[in-house]
């Protein structure tokens, strides 16, 4: 497998997304103008067309490779290392397999009282190990003052090798906070390369160069955000989600909200904006459910859909807001 | 000069250099209200930086258009010589000096105003204590609305005078300060990080600029002065609001006591 394997887990810093052919800066463009002069057609966002085609889920066995390749040297491995994940990448999957097959314990996730408290040792010691995964650092927490000190307690314990030997998956939208939240940068960040028409073609999509190259730059190197833009545009009568025409600053800190912790509750959002009322909370999760940019999932989890994240990326872009760098 | 001198300056205007000029001035306009309408109609599906450069285009199409009008009207009226055009200037002067002088020194600085660009539509500017959002830069005076949302109309003469506070000056940042009162017995460090926190978990904050605590002792307690810039200045009121509410709430749980001001000291921090 290792020749025709195209994952590569990378050094963060050396992490480059594919640049956009001109026709597709050219046609988003005239979506963008589009949707100005209100020449979008509203119709499309009926409860009955929210049904969007599941895109194939990719094999992970390619990716543990690509990480048991990068990672080969474990001798000079160091206490921890991050790994980036930009939303719906398949790395929190990918990852686990891996630790799964290496012998590394996954962390449960500290509760609300040790959160509170900012107590990483009560947390810590009843599953005290050797080599350990944490690969929900994205939704244990909270944007909150409490939650932000127990953030702070856990990461220079992590740096000082306190913990052990450890790998963390973080989401690419919380290493971006936590960037502007923690002033020292994290060492040892890694994140899987961006995607190319080979491996995208490894992945199961066929089409020619040109058509993969396009897709590619469309989904920022996003390997399932590719497979889920493909899937829609095999099905012709149906329409890619978009932004509802009432989006306003309330959708715009949902959406950031949800982004940031990789999905949450209804009472988890109303704890992170308290100055939206309930109905007005209710009323923007619903009208974004009905455009099919959010979903509700079996755990009661709100979260932005594989097939809307681009809009809603560009969506917060065009209103100034602190960015992944994906 | 007599009469007939001056009216030699002028040229026969016939009908059709009538029409011409009327065309002008109609077609003028047409663009100076077209573009007025629209462009702040596309401004609004903008944010940030994008928005104001939009707004700010208004004044200046208003003068190149205006310009392009007088040049093109001037030569189908007088004979544009160096000896008409002092003639023309010298009684235009006397006219302004006697009757029109605060109106055309209005006008002046407006033109002044779009080339200096001390306030552009989308900025927030405060003129002897009146403080609002831009919504227009008319020929004679700048209109702002406060948030009140009362509509106050400043001459463009306030600029010879006056002191023009500009709080984003053409940028999206605009830095909101939320103030703290607080009993002195309290560990100050512990306050100037959770009132950094309380900014940094704010869903208006724009994580890209920086947060600022600073303190200041007081006989009646200690001030504090939380600085931290929105993602857009126009939920600056609801970031203040958003700081205060949170900031007292994290204040009363860990807990610190407010400070209970006299009515002499709330009247010199508010004077």
């Amino acid at each position: 497998m290792a020749p025709h394997n195209h994952w590569q887990l990378i050094a963060l810093d050396d992490f480059e997304r594919p640049s956009a052919p001109a026709s597709t800066m050219v046609q988003k463009t005239w979506l963008r103008l589009q949707n100005m002069l209100g020449l979008t057609r509203d119709e499309d966002a009926t409860p009955e067309e929210q049904d969007f085609p599941h895109y194939r889920e990719f094999d992970l066995e390619p990716g543990v490779a690509a990480v048991e390749q990068a990672w080969e040297d474990s001798d000079s491995a160091p206490s921890v290392r991050f790994v980036v994940s930009p939303p719906f990448s398949g790395s929190g999957a990918i990852l686990r397999a891996w630790a799964k097959k290496h012998g590394y314990q996954q962390l449960d996730l500290p509760d609300k009282e040790q959160l509170q408290s900012a107590e990483t040792q009560s947390w810590w010691k009843p599953q005290q190990c050797e080599r350990w995964l944490l690969d929900e650092f994205s939704s244990f927490w909270l944007r909150t003052t409490s939650h932000m000190q127990f953030i702070r307690a856990l990461l220079p314990r992590l740096l000082r090798g306190e913990l052990g030997q450890g790998v963390v998956v973080v989401d690419s939208w919380t290493f971006a906070f936590l960037q502007r939240a923690w002033p020292l940068s994290l060492p040892h960040c890694y994140c899987f390369a961006a995607a190319t028409p080979e491996l995208l073609r490894q992945v199961g999509i066929e089409a020619s160069d040109k058509v993969l190259r396009k897709l590619n730059a469309k989904a920022r190197g996003n390997v399932a955000v590719a497979l889920a833009l493909w899937a829609l545009e095999q099905e012709s009568e149906r329409t890619s989600p978009q932004m509802p025409s009432e989006a306003d600053d309330g959708t715009a800190f949902i959406l950031y909200a949800l982004l940031l912790h990789h999905g949450l509750k209804g009472e988890h959002l109303q704890l992170v904006l308290p100055m939206l009322a309930p109905d007005q909370l209710d009323v923007q999760l619903l009208r974004l459910q009905q455009n099919g940019v959010i979903e509700f999932d079996d755990d009661n989890v709100w979260r932005v859909t594989v097939y809307a994240y681009v809009d809603v990326r560009d969506f917060l872009a065009g209103r100034g807001y602190w960015l992944d760098a994906f | 000069m007599d009469t007939e001198k001056f009216l030699s300056i002028f040229k026969d205007i016939d009908s059709a250099a009538l029409l011409e000029i009327g065309i002008v001035i109609v077609l003028s306009w047409v663009v100076i209200w077209c573009s007025q309408k629209l462009l702040p109609m596309l401004a609004d599906h903008f944010h940030g930086k994008q928005r104001l450069f939009v707004l700010a285009l208004i004044p200046t199409v208003r003068v190149v258009v205006l310009i392009a009008a007088i040049v093109w009207v001037i030569p189908l009226i007088i004979e544009p010589s160096a000896r008409n055009m002092v003639a023309i200037i010298g009684a235009a002067g006397l006219a302004i000096g006697f009757a029109l002088k605060d109106y055309v020194s209005s006008v002046v600085a407006g033109v002044v105003a779009v080339y200096e660009v001390p306030y552009r539509p989308g900025d927030w500017i405060c003129v002897e204590g009146t403080y609002g959002e831009v919504k227009h830069i008319g020929m004679r005076a700048v209109e702002i609305v406060t948030p009140d949302d009362t509509v106050v109309f400043i001459p463009h003469m306030k600029l010879w005078s006056a002191l023009i506070h500009n709080a984003n000056n053409g940028g999206p940042s605009l830095m909101c300060v939320a103030d703290f009162y607080l009993h002195p017995e309290h560990d100050a460090n512990q306050v100037k990080h959770l009132l950094e926190d309380v900014a940094l978990t704010s869903p208006y904050v724009q994580l890209a600029k920086p947060i600022v605590v600073v303190s200041n002792e007081e006989p009646w307690g200690t001030h504090y002065k939380l600085k931290a810039y929105p993602i857009d200045p126009r939920q600056q009121f609801q970031f203040l609001t958003d700081l205060t509410a949170r900031g007292k709430s994290c204040l009363r749980a860990l807990p610190v006591s407010f400070a209970r001001l006299s009515p002499e000291h709330a009247a010199q921090l508010n004077p």
